[in-house]
């Protein structure tokens, strides 16, 4: 992956609106930012802060109500249905808080799946599927269907699934919610070791306060807005003072 | 962005996907098919007892009973179908969230698509074919059993076997082949409208959906 443009992502003037009845919900309200390559994101708030609106619209999963989405300096919208498809199978990977594994499919399947639609060799497929599970420590459970596994094992998979096609960001929504402390912290670390080795953008919705030690930076949204932006050590001083 | 980077489905694929899926949920796939099973034997029965009669008591004869044979074979397609309708929409609608994953993954409007009718497709032939058999079998043991008299027995058989041996061979195969392709065209039409509308949801909208 050369490193072209010095953003993964860009947003302008995002915005989302929901019309239910006599109440529009402004979901999301005028989002501009840039988010570098290689960088670990977490966009945090409140729930209905819109982060998950937020994750939707740069997945490509949703279209904005106002606004841009550029990834890779393109915008999405002047996408194609066929250009769409290949943006979700080989640019993006997707982690859900409900992991949205494939429940008859073994992890093996699960994982060599998104190579089905980006066409790579079946022999390829199953021996890359084979060596990102590996790397996700869960080699020994490559026969096992989603609901023989435990959630933690279940997110691993999922992970194992974003990140096997070398795709440029990885967008996790709430990827420790239905963790318990001790598993979602491992999922964490795990998803840090692998930004840093593979240099790929992570883009994480989540409430989850254990994420910020290992964030590059920090977005903070607030009905439908970005409140502030913080790096690391920002967030670190305020919490010695 | 050159087309040769774009998404792939290979129909070869697509049906590896539904063959598994089908076998993976078999349970389901058994409820789906026991409605076609039931229907197309019903049809196939009546068709079958139909021809059986005009045989042994020659074409011209019970043309009213005919006549009232059609009228419940219609009966029981419309029966069959509403099962079918009613199984397949099930079988979508259960699956909206991995279809919102598959999105996700890459999926397009049509690989759902293709997904789902050629399951409906497997599922029509295997129901239509193990309907149509046992409506056949059933119709004609029947027939020599009831019509009672060896003699009778010897007719029906040494009729199918005329109509085997001297006129068109595919005679004998006309009911159980009509059921067949009743029962495919059936599944398939079932399957379009839930399929359709699965295939068009947005991947959100498909992830949100609980059963």
């Amino acid at each position: 992956m050369s490193l072209r443009y010095e953003y993964a992502v860009e947003t302008e003037d995002l915005a989302k609106y929901y019309v239910m009845g006599p109440v529009t919900v402004r979901a999301l309200d005028g989002v501009s930012v840039k988010i570098r390559r290689s960088e670990y994101l977490s966009i945090m708030g409140p729930s209905g802060s819109g982060k998950t609106t937020f994750f939707n619209m740069v997945g490509g999963l949703d279209r904005p109500t106002r606004g841009k989405v550029f990834i890779d300096e393109v915008d999405i919208a002047s996408l194609d249905a066929y250009e769409l498809a290949w943006l979700r199978a080989k640019k993006i990977g997707y982690i859900f808080q409900t992991f949205n594994l494939i429940p008859v499919l073994t992890a093996m399947e699960n994982v060599t799946l998104p190579m089905v639609f980006t066409g790579v060799e079946r022999e390829e497929r199953l021996r890359r599927a084979r060596e990102m599970l590996t790397r996700v420590g869960l080699g020994e459970r490559l026969d096992h269907k989603p609901g023989e596994l435990s959630g933690g094992q279940q997110q691993r998979v999922a992970i194992a699934r974003a990140l096997v096609n070398d795709p440029v960001i990885v967008l996790a929504d709430e990827p420790t919610g239905n963790l318990d402390l001790h598993t979602g912290l491992e999922i964490i670390n795990l998803l840090k070791t692998l930004n840093t080795e593979k240099k790929v953008t992570i883009i994480n919705a989540t409430h989850d306060l254990k994420m910020i030690d290992v964030s590059d930076r920090i977005f903070w949204l607030r009905d439908g807005k970005i409140e502030r932006i913080e790096t690391r050590a920002e967030v670190a001083v305020k919490e010695v003072e | 962005m050159s087309r040769e980077e774009g998404v792939k489905f290979p129909l070869s694929e697509a049906f590896s996907f539904s063959l598994e899926s089908i076998k993976r949920r078999f349970g389901r796939a058994l409820v789906t098919m026991a409605s076609i099973v039931l229907g197309i034997s019903f049809l196939t029965f009546l068709l079958t007892t139909g021809r059986i009669v005009s045989v042994l008591y020659g074409e011209g004869s019970g043309v009213a009973v005919q006549f009232y044979q059609l009228w419940m074979a219609v009966i029981a397609l419309l029966i069959c179908s509403v099962g079918i309708v009613n199984s397949m929409l099930m079988s979508v609608t259960e699956r909206y969230k991995e279809i919102g994953t598959m999105k996700c993954l890459g999926a397009m409007n049509t690989h759902v698509l293709e997904i789902f009718l050629i399951e409906a497709l497997l599922l029509g032939l295997i129901g239509g074919g193990i309907g149509a058999v046992a409506g056949w079998t059933i119709a004609t043991v029947w027939q020599a059993f009831t019509q009672a008299s060896p003699v009778n027995i010897f007719m029906v058989s040494a009729s199918l076997w005329t109509e085997f041996n001297t006129s068109n061979p595919l005679l004998l195969l006309a009911n159980p082949l009509i059921g067949i392709a009743l029962s495919v065209v059936i599944a398939l039409l079932a399957a379009l409208a839930p399929a359709y509308i699965a295939a068009k949801l947005s991947p959100t909208e498909a992830l949100r959906y609980e059963v």
